[in-house]
């Protein structure tokens, strides 16, 4: 009861905040905005329409691509012997429990445009030093490899898991009327693996909106907003421009349109009959 | 013949790649470590340096001129109390939710998934506002009581499946002996449930341990946890990288330690139990 308290209370004082306009190091208190603050996001704010594009571009390039990646090291690793599987499991999953912002730490130093990894491999190769989160055209792509790095692992043992508790049969009947490997994978291992994939596709969805740490250590949502997700700019609007009304009225566009894709997804998930997410 | 050397070549493909795969997962983690136990002047260098003289400079020096200790023992302290707050609260919630039926406990897995959906950005206005009215700013209790909403639902939702395996029966025979529901609880159902216990634990005191947008909003100088004050040595003059990198790894000890212990919870723990 405390904790819907604790849950609910924020909830509503935010909702109204967002109806008003509100700066906490300004002198005057909340001055009744009515709707305003949602019409100027969405109608005259070009900055939330950049941030709304660089947010469905980091989902849009990290999940589908982690996933993709994912799967490849998952199946490959599905083939290697059993012995040493306590071994993979805790390597696969030490970038996703590592702190966050050590994370960054690391990529933020392989990154370095002077003393960097990155470019120094490249040279080895004589190509061109590059200015990875330097420049506006590399920094997005840059953090979402070190996001790719962080979660691909996680996202393999998960589908590892999945693959490991299909049953043998489906595999034996596919061997014995001779299919190829690819028809065993596309008709066979895919269709089984759906559920899994689906419940991996939810969760990091639901994570990636939340990015934050490393946006922060790495870039700061710049150079300019080439990096600056709707997560990250509702976070500078309110704590370093401090107009919280506006940025309560961010934090709930933001919420509608997390919940709307995620009902989504559970949606198909429940459609599915699988029980343990959806409940 | 020509079929087993396509073998051969196969499991060495298959090897290679695993090998890849790793080296490519460690390589990052591996320079970190390297680099904190550079000198500043070897750090610096490009070409980077492969063989160097390994020092401990930087972990020494960084509790003597920074206040690392203090953002340690911070994130102790927040990481600690909240674990022992949320398993008290939370195994005891669990037990009932898993133990007796009443209207709306099927809603509870929507309300773990609603608080792992919603971004904390989201809520951290409100949230920031409230504990500045009451005094709690700048204080590990305002961490303490935030991390509840998100680990108390997590053990609640843990642990609920770890006392549904406990066979009835066995509870039964001993309320028939003249145990109460509480006794029963405290006497047979956590001792029995003691190894996914201690998994719970360690996995929300590194979640705990690993925050970072609350702690970077509601502490300023005095309540400072570990990942913020980390963030510290990144100045707009320059980063002092052997202060980072040593932070960093201090940071990860526990993490990586309590991963090991608990290998086998944690995929279950991560995915909210989607994968057992």
């Amino acid at each position: 009861m405390v904790l819907l308290c604790i849950v609910i209370f924020p909830l509503i004082f935010s909702l109204s905040l967002s109806l008003h306009e509100w700066n906490i190091i300004r002198a005057g208190g909340w001055q009744w905005k009515g709707l305003g603050n949602y019409a100027t996001i969405l109608f005259q704010d070009p900055y939330f329409r950049t941030s709304l594009k660089v947010t469905i571009f980091y989902l849009l390039g990290t999940v589908p691509l982690q996933l993709a990646l994912g799967l490849v090291v998952a199946l490959i690793l599905n083939r290697i012997t059993r012995k040493i599987i306590g071994f993979l499991r805790t390597t696969l999953v030490i970038p996703a429990i590592m702190t966050p912002i050590v994370v960054g730490i690391i990529w933020r130093l392989m990154y370095n445009p002077d003393l960097g990894m990155l470019n120094y491999l490249l040279g080895l190769f004589h190509l061109p030093p590059v200015n990875w989160t330097g420049m506006p055209q590399t920094a997005l792509p840059s953090v979402m490899m070190a996001d790719t790095w962080e979660w691909t692992p996680f996202m393999a043992l998960i589908l590892l898991a999945g693959l490991q508790a299909l049953p043998r049969e489906p595999f034996e009947a596919a061997y014995v009327d001779g299919a190829t490997n690819w028809q065993t994978f596309r008709f066979v291992t895919l269709p089984l693996l759906s559920p899994v994939l689906i419940v991996a596709i939810l969760i990091r969805l639901m994570d990636s909106f939340k990015t934050f740490d490393l946006i922060f250590v790495l870039t700061q949502g710049g150079p300019g907003m080439s990096t600056e997700t709707m997560n990250f700019y509702t976070y500078r609007y309110g704590f370093k421009f401090f107009h919280m009304g506006y940025a309560s009225a961010l934090s709930w566009l933001l919420v509608i349109i997390v919940t709307i894709i995620s009902m989504i997804l559970v949606k198909i998930i429940r459609s599915r009959g699988i029980y343990a997410m959806g409940g | 013949m020509q079929y087993s050397t396509i073998k051969t070549a196969k499991k060495i493909v298959l090897t290679l790649a695993t090998v890849i795969i790793f080296f490519l997962i460690l390589f990052p983690p591996i320079i970190l470590f390297l680099t904190s136990i550079k000198t500043e002047v070897d750090a610096l260098s490009f070409p980077p340096k492969w063989i160097f003289k390994p020092i401990l400079g930087n972990y020494r020096d960084i509790f003597k001129t920074s206040s690392l200790a203090r953002y340690m023992l911070n994130s102790l302290i927040v990481a600690s109390v909240n674990t022992a707050v949320s398993l008290a609260l939370g195994s005891m919630a669990a037990y009932g939710l898993a133990r007796f039926r009443f209207k709306g406990s099927e809603n509870l897995s929507f309300w773990i998934l609603s608080i792992r959906m919603m971004p904390p950005v989201a809520s951290i206005i409100p949230i920031y506002i409230i504990m500045k009215k009451m005094h709690l700013l700048d204080t590990p209790w305002a961490l303490v009581i935030i991390y509840l909403t998100f680990n108390l639902p997590f053990v609640v939702w843990m642990m609920k499946g770890f006392f549904e395996d406990i066979p009835r029966e066995i509870e039964e025979s001993a309320l028939i002996d003249g145990c109460s529901e509480f006794e029963v609880f405290r006497k047979m159902a956590i001792p029995l449930v003691a190894p996914g216990l201690a998994a719970t634990a360690i996995l929300i005191f590194i979640f705990s341990w690993n925050e970072f947008l609350f702690a970077l909003i509601l502490t300023g100088t005095r309540a400072v946890t570990l990942p913020v004050g980390i963030i510290g040595f990144m100045k707009e003059t320059g980063i002092n990288w052997g202060y980072m990198t040593a932070g960093g790894i201090l940071a990860l000890v526990p993490v990586i330690i309590f991963t090991v212990l608990v290998q086998k919870h944690l995929v279950k723990g991560l995915t909210l139990g989607a994968i057992k």
